[in-house]
């Protein structure tokens, strides 16, 4: 169930900081696999992974794994980008529920707009510092 | 003790570009422009400096130097309260909190009158520059940040989802562009008051796919000060004065994007903060004679006024491209022009939308008078509406 793990051979332009919680879901998506957590009382996802569930603020919620396909719901491509990111420009992103029933935003990658609706899945992406995500047209 | 609350005096400077470059011989400072406007807006609404007994600062821009804004200005203008003295933020509704806790002090009786006011200066810090700093306050830093999404990238994703639900397209969308041009080009104080064409909208530079340059807001700086009290002190004073007759706000508890998938396009929020805000006032949708709606974009007006149901779902833009929500038309939106040209000082923009829907219902609009308009409303938002309040004001002459 694992998803596929893409190489960049250059650093992220705005790294995400690790925390207890969610270095388990960065180290885990360099290898392949797309988790978050899930609560142990109320059985809801909660996206991006948290020590605690937002929905019925139980604090026992354990790792799943995700099967990493979605549909595409909308999506954009940004031209007038932050100073951060101006050798990244431009930037195509989306927001995508997830078949676990997730909806999150993250990058796509894709040469031609992929349509919304259409199916997605997600793929890890190694760049020199560490790990990120995006979505793409299934292989 | 629960007391009607007036609006009784409103001073603006035009929107533009009035920060000063830090390496500047002569400088343009908030407070300064600020202070005129206090005594402007007082002058306006005939009152002392004596019955103000709350100052309700919306915060500045992190490129104002000036710290303790409140404090600051209570001093330069000698002003001492016994109700509040305090800045407020919350992204783009910060002048709508603003408003709301003067409205608050006045009606619980701890305020005779108040002054919600701000400075927003940002112009002469490069909007690339700008975005380091506003892609922080949309969306998760360490789980949306890092893929580069801005604060416009939100709603651009608004409007591709629309258009392909609705049929609708970017060049319907953008005839509130042009219908926003035409009202700012009535009022002298918008930023960009020359008119355009559809054409001319949609030969823009693209900036957020399916937005381009004038689908999106202009960065610019502005100030206003607007002069509160209760309405026993509106109607001695003999003025014309606009009742707050009505508010409403709702927050869905999201933060820019549901992790449970919903209706993305509902503006949820605003829904329940309208409908909230024409319960209270005792009116329907229908009842309204203007609306000056808080649209960063082409879309977000749209949206905006399904969700405040001035127009039935998926077919704002059709009403907007129809002229339902022009000047004349069925129920004027953004007279002012709105933030797309009247501009965009984001934290004193819902101060804007105030003094707008003043002048409206003081009969002071000029040549963009909605006719005999009596009641109208203001709406103010953050993140994509995830939070929304919605003021019902009243014309009383
Ligand atoms: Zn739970």
């Amino acid at each position: 169930m694992s998803i596929e793990v893409i190489k960049k051979g250059r650093p992220r332009a705005y790294p995400p900081r690790p925390t207890e919680c969610t270095v388990i879901f960065w180290e885990a998506l360099t290898k392949g696999k797309f988790q978050t957590t899930k609560c142990n009382d109320c059985n809801s996802f909660t996206f991006p992974p948290k020590p605690v569930c937002p929905h019925c603020w139980s604090s026992s919620v354990s790792w799943k794994e995700l099967s990493g396909k979605g549909t595409l719901y909308s999506r954009t491509t940004i031209y007038a980008a932050p100073a951060t990111f101006k050798n990244e420009t431009p930037i195509h992103a989306g927001i995508i529920d997830l078949e676990e029933g997730i909806r999150i935003a993250t990058q796509l990658l894709e040469d031609d707009p992929i349509p919304i609706d259409s199916a997605v899945e997600i793929v890890a992406i190694l760049y020199s510092d560490g790990p990120l995500y995006g979505a793409r047209k299934p292989k | 003790m629960n007391r009607n609350v007036a609006v009784l005096g409103i001073a603006a400077t035009p929107v533009g570009k009035y920060q000063s470059d830090a390496s500047a011989d002569i400088h343009t400072l908030e407070h300064e422009v600020l202070a005129k406007l206090v005594i402007e807006a007082m002058k306006d609404g005939g009152l002392p400096k004596e019955e103000i007994d709350s100052l309700i600062l919306a915060q500045c821009r992190p490129y104002t130097q000036q710290k303790y804004f409140a404090t600051f200005m209570a001093n330069y203008l000698r002003m001492p309260c016994a109700a509040s003295v305090m800045e407020v933020l919350g992204n783009g509704m910060t002048g709508g909190i603003a408003l709301e806790q003067a409205i608050r002090d006045i009606e619980s009786g701890r305020a005779r009158a108040a002054l919600a006011m701000g400075a927003n200066f940002e112009s002469a810090t490069p909007s690339a520059e700008h975005m380091n700093s506003s892609m922080r306050a949309t969306g998760d830093v360490d789980f949306h940040t890092p893929f580069g999404l801005t604060p416009i990238a939100w709603y651009a994703m608004d409007a591709n989802r629309y258009i392909h639900e609705h049929g609708s397209s970017r060049r319907e969308l953008a005839t509130v562009a042009v219908k926003d041009r035409y009202h700012a080009s009535l009022n002298p104080i918008a930023q960009y008051q020359k008119t355009i064409t559809l054409d001319e909208v949609m030969a823009q530079r693209e900036i957020v796919e399916p937005l381009g340059l004038y689908e999106v807001p202009p960065r610019g700086d502005g100030a206003v000060c607007i002069l509160l009290c209760s309405e026993d002190i509106a109607k001695a004073s003999g003025k014309p004065y606009v009742l707050v007759r009505g508010r409403g706000f709702y927050h869905e508890g999201v933060h820019q994007i549901s992790e449970i998938p919903n209706d993305m396009i509902a503006f949820n929020s605003l829904q329940r903060a309208s409908k909230n805000a024409y319960e209270n006032a005792g009116i329907t949708a229908q009842d309204l004679d203007f609306a000056e709606i808080y649209a960063p974009c082409t879309i977000v007006e749209v949206l905006a006024s399904e969700a405040m149901e001035l127009a039935p779902r998926g077919r704002g833009a059709r009403a907007a491209a129809d002229g339902e929500t022009t000047l004349g038309g069925r129920i004027p939106i953004s007279t002012s022009g709105g933030l797309l040209s009247r501009g965009h000082p984001a934290y004193v923009t819902p101060l804007y939308n105030m003094y707008e829907a003043v002048e409206q219902l003081r009969g002071d609009a000029g040549k963009r008078q909605v006719a005999d308009a009596r009641l109208g409303a203001t709406s103010c938002e953050l993140g994509n509406y995830n939070a929304a309040m919605v003021q019902i004001l009243e014309a009383v002459r």
